[in-house]
């Protein structure tokens, strides 16, 4: 970051020289011409507007904030502002979130400790990385990554080291390799337990035991190629009858579920004496490190993979170590060209909107395929080019029915509201907000591997009457939407620097600003509207909030502040992104 | 999708508005003024009827749930499943009124005493071997992919959309409850609130092309904090409401504001009728200990039954649900716990029932993903097809399996054995989840000729109703 700074710092002088015409004395030489018969310099790309940049911050991070946005604005701009921003994104390394767990492990552990409960400990820091987080666009794709190759805590509540781990590893990985991306999550003990990969056994025909085929199956559905072939631009591929061509069949899996045999709890400290695959088990140690293979219950027959035009292989030959099946099993689903169009696609609709079109799914696959050196699947290059491409970076389109943007997940109005309003407790902690039971969604929470929301959901009227789809509607129900409105109701009235609230746990956003011009009720709302919607504000919520305002007494300027910022926290506004 | 039932925005608005205003209480649907006017015969329903789906997630494993217990049954079932097996000696015996055709006797599992005196005391069936079918399918049409399936057999998301939409190869965003209450509307145009309701999140099931469900909680709606119907919390009610009837300029925004609108329109007269609600013996408001998340979502159903007259509800359709069904792992020590908990919720509810004298009117009946395959992964089970549902109530032809109980024998073939194994033991439906909802929506007071629109490929099988309602 520091770097870049620097760099800008030399490219403002450099245009300060030239547009001064002053004798800098950079490269000596000759004269400058005289003023008056140079020709004005070239109109260059507009500055970025504070709208603009709170729409960039709202897709790359977990909510815009002035300060942020101002400083976006200052990098440079339209064309080199953003580009710059991630730039200084991508050089960052992940904060994480293990250390802060197991410091939560008390020493000795007493007698009857439920480790559980470091669950709690784990949503803390997790908060507290996605709020304060330096590294916010990693974080964003770490939370957009823990969507598509889901774990949850509902079975693996007895390790949180290993679920706190388990989005480390997203973390690091998050601008990296696809490939090395679904080998770290498929050799994980949290995903090994939760798709049941860990502890799979070889085949015995006597006992009818044949290899389980769940992780076999939902790699391929959910972390990778999805259930049927998909062109560059993420529509369907069709046969000659016109339906939709199947990427997999049962034979394939079970090829599949017989590649991932043999693998359990790494043995290490704690681990038994003689361990083996009967004997191993879950330690505090190992359920962060990679699963073990155990060759004496891996399947050694020759298996069959996806076959795919340009295949590597389209199956392992017999006699081969669970590692080594393993590795071309990973190479021959990585290699299936499904994989650029479904990734992609679903990083764009956790990003920027719902429905992009079929030409940006496109240039996106394209970076996906080829990121400009020839690396197949780098992360960090498809996350630039989602962010840069024109239909993510197009102001909103101003008519009925458009279909740009999304519907912001639930939680991440959250993380909006208390980054833009200096949310947080005395103690630093968050541990005063149920995430899931609020929010419909929390740090790897979902009810189950297909995530708190599908990406095909398209709630009745006219999003499914069009063809288009708004996943995150899928939560945004009658009684999940109350339930937010009302935690908001408590955070803005109840919950804010003049509630005079003791509990050094309760999240409090502050105010002040807000407060100091309450007495005008135009410029409050004018306030506010800059601080969550970086001034983008229709003229219809702008006029019931200076209503909301003026009907409490001007000596009660608290209220009058509450009235306004919870009116435009719950408005259909807010719980969009443009 | 018809135009006809497409209202641009506003004039939805002013319609709802006008709605709520002359308290006409129309069922919630989109339809237009103009097909409303032209309700033709029938009239609303004289009577009250109730369906309650029991959604199973995760494909339960309910070759366990009802097991041959006569030999030689018993034993080839036991070997198959190998330590899998339920063992012989445990089974709850029941009792069939109609026998099985080759005198197979059969018994639960023993978490399950609650059905196992419900079906003996007849207010309890089972309908076995039966899935998501297109049309009939024998083995070597589908080993030849001769006929047409249901796509993506055994993938959790898309047999749960089959079993919710019967739609088959076509996309659907629509239920076939949700067109249930779409074939229905004109006949409940006293009702004060929607007649699809969920009790359990988001569900494809309540969805109509019309209709629109309604989301409450597992205790009912939630009240929205700070409004009220003086003063202060009125105006911030009314500063809301008006926030929301703007007009958005993305689709994202005016579906979320229909949803709040819903919320705002439906919560509070909801809620006031689950406070009158009596106390049920069998789902207490303070019990001793507390009740699963099923039974909690059973004994609001249970209440809302209970008030139905004060919203004038004549026809309702109720989704719950429980997970945990997808027994990959550790099926031994689950199984228990999951049907137990299916056994004491059921159990309950159908005691609310009989203390309303309501148990004729209110039929309960449960989905699930799939059945489970037969062979076994050492400690559990995986994704199948065919399997077996319940359904309870006082309207129940109870004390009998309908369809064909298969011999549970891997490599079964329907000519001995009464259904194929496709492989790994995933039997064949050989009743469709279409024959099994027309039979419920008949029940219902769908119309025949209404019945394929709701169960898209009925005409496909011979039996067009199982039988299994009184």
């Amino acid at each position: 970051m520091r770097r870049s700074i620097n760099k800008k710092n030399s490219r403002l002088l450099s245009l300060a020289c030239a547009l001064l015409l002053a004798a800098c004395g950079g490269s000596g030489g000759s004269d400058p011409e005289p003023a008056a018969t140079r020709s004005p310099p070239p109109a260059g790309p507009p500055p970025v507007t504070l709208a603009q940049a709170y729409k960039f911050l709202n897709q790359a991070t977990f909510g815009a904030t002035e300060a942020e946005a101002l400083r976006l604005m200052a990098l440079g701009n339209s064309s080199t502002a953003y580009a710059r921003w991630i730039d200084e994104q991508l050089a960052l390394p992940a904060t994480t979130q293990l250390a802060y767990v197991q410091a939560g492990l008390p020493n000795p552990i007493p007698p009857g400790f439920v480790v559980d409960i470091l669950n709690s400990q784990r949503q803390d820091i997790w908060f507290q990385n996605s709020v304060r987080g330096p590294d916010q666009l990693r974080q964003r794709l770490a939370w957009a990554l823990s969507q598509i190759m889901v774990v949850s805590q509902g079975p693996l509540s007895g390790y949180p080291f290993g679920l706190a781990d388990y989005y480390d590893m997203l973390a690091r990985d998050a601008f990296g390799d696809y490939r090395r991306l679904i080998e770290d999550v498929t050799l994980h003990p949290m995903m090994g337990r939760y798709l049941s990969m860990l502890g799979n056994q070889k085949p015995n025909p006597a006992l009818n035991i044949r290899p389980d085929e769940n992780y076999a199956r939902e790699l391929m559905q959910l972390f990778a190629i999805g259930l049927v072939e998909l062109n560059p631009d993420g529509s369907l591929r069709r046969d000659g009858l016109g339906n939709p061509i199947p990427t997999y069949d049962q034979p394939t899996i079970e090829g599949f579920a017989h590649i991932y045999t043999g693998w359990s709890w790494a043995c290490a400290a704690g681990s038994p004496a003689n361990c083996t695959f009967a004997s191993t088990r879950a330690t505090i140690a190992n359920q962060i490190l990679p699963m073990q293979a155990f060759a004496e219950q891996h399947d050694t027959g020759s298996k069959r993979m996806l076959t795919y035009a340009g295949a590597i292989r389209t199956s392992v030959p017999a006699g081969q170590t669970p590692a080594q099946d393993l590795r071309d099993a990973l190479d021959n689903i990585a290699g299936h060209p499904n994989v650029s169009p479904f990734i992609s696609k679903q990083l764009i609709q956790k990003l920027v909107t719902s429905n992009p079109s079929p030409e940006y799914v496109q240039r996106i696959s394209q970076v996906f395929n080829n990121d400009g050196t020839g690396r197949r699947g780098n992360l960090g290059a498809v996350v630039r080019a989602i962010l840069l491409d024109v239909e993510a970076r197009r102001d909103p389109i101003v008519s009925t029915g458009a279909v740009d943007g999304k519907t912001k997940e639930p939680l991440l109005r959250l993380t909006q509201l208390w980054r833009a309003y200096g949310g947080s407790a005395q103690s630093g902690r968050f541990v005063t907000v149920n995430a899931q039971g609020t929010f419909g969604q929390g740090p790897l929470t979902a009810p189950s591997v297909f995530n708190f929301f599908s990406p095909f959901f398209a709630p009745t009227g006219e999003i499914a009457d069009r063809g288009l789809v708004a996943p995150e509607l899928q939560i945004a129900t009658e009684y999940q939407n109350t339930l937010v409105t009302n935690f908001f109701f408590t955070q803005v009235f109840n919950r804010n620097s003049r509630s005079g609230v003791t509990n050094p746990d309760i999240v409090v956003i502050d105010i002040e600003p807000e407060v100091a011009v309450a007495g005008d009720s135009a410029q409050l709302v004018t306030r506010i509207a800059a601080r969550l919607l970086g001034a983008h504000i229709s003229p219809e919520l702008r006029g019931q909030a200076v209503l909301s305002v003026n009907r409490v007494a001007a000596s009660n300027p608290t209220q009058r502040v509450a009235e306004a910022l919870w009116l435009i926290v719950s408005s259909p506004e807010f719980a969009v992104q443009p | 999708m018809s135009n006809a039932l497409v209202m641009n925005r506003r004039a939805r608005r002013r319609f709802l508005r006008n709605v709520a205003a002359g308290g006409l209480g129309f069922a919630l649907a989109r339809t237009p003024g103009v097909a409303w006017a032209q309700m033709g015969g029938g009239g609303d329903f004289p009577d009250y009827r109730a369906l309650v789906c029991v959604f199973l997630f995760g494909g339960n494993d309910s070759w366990n749930m009802v097991v041959p217990r006569s030999l030689p049954e018993y034993n080839v079932y036991a070997t198959s499943r190998q330590n899998l097996a339920v063992p012989q000696a445990s089974l709850l015996p029941i009792n069939l009124v109609v026998p099985d055709v080759a005198g197979w006797q059969y018994g639960l599992h023993p978490s399950m005493a609650g059905i196992a005196a419900m079906f003996n005391s007849g207010r309890a069936a089972f309908v076995s071997n039966v899935g998501p079918l297109l049309a009939p399918v024998s083995l070597t049409q589908y080993q030849n992919r001769s006929v047409p399936l249901p796509p993506q057999l055994f993938s959790h998301n898309d047999q749960q959309d089959q079993w919710h939409t019967l739609k088959g190869n076509t996309l659907s965003k629509v239920g076939w409850a949700g067109r249930v209450a779409d074939a229905l509307a004109t006949r409940v145009t006293a009702q004060q609130m929607p007649l699809n309701v969920s009790l359990a999140g988001q569900t494809l099931f309540l969805a109509g092309n019309a209709t629109v469900p309604y989301t409450m909680g597992p205790t009912g709606p939630t009240a929205f904090a700070g409004f009220g119907t003086t003063g202060a919390n009125l105006a911030r009610r009314q500063s809301f409401e008006a926030v929301l009837q703007t007009s958005h300029p993305t689709v994202y925004e005016g579906a979320f504001a229909d949803v709040q609108q819903r919320a705002l329109q439906f919560g509070d007269g909801i809620a006031a009728a689950l406070a009158t609600a009596p106390d049920f013996t069998a789902l207490p408001n303070a019990p001793p200990a507390p009740l699963s998340s099923l039974a909690t979502q059973l004994r609001t159903v249970a209440k809302l039954i209970a008030t139905r007259d004060l919203l004038r509800m004549s026809r309702q359709v109720f989704f719950v649900s429980t997970g945990g069904f997808d027994t990959h792992d550790d099926q031994l020590n689950d199984q228990p716990n999951l049907l137990g908990n299916v056994s004491d919720a059921l159990q309950r509810f159908d005691d609310a029932m009989q203390q309303l004298a309501m148990s004729h009117a209110v039929t309960v009946f449960t989905q699930s993903d799939f059945g489970r395959t037969l062979t076994s992964n050492g400690d559990g089970t995986d994704h199948a097809w065919g399997g077996v549902q319940l359904v309870t109530g006082g309207a129940v032809a109870g004390g009998r399996i309908y369809g064909q109980h298969p011999l549970i024998r891997i490599g079964a073939r329907v000519n001995t054995d009464r259904a194929d194994d496709v492989g790994g033991g995933r039997f064949i439906p050989t009743t469709s989840s279409d024959q099994f909802a027309a039979t419920l929506a008949r029940w219902f007071g769908v119309a025949d000729a209404d019945l394929a629109t709701v169960a898209p490929s009925i005409n496909n099988f011979a039996q067009r109703d199982l039988g299994f309602m009184l």
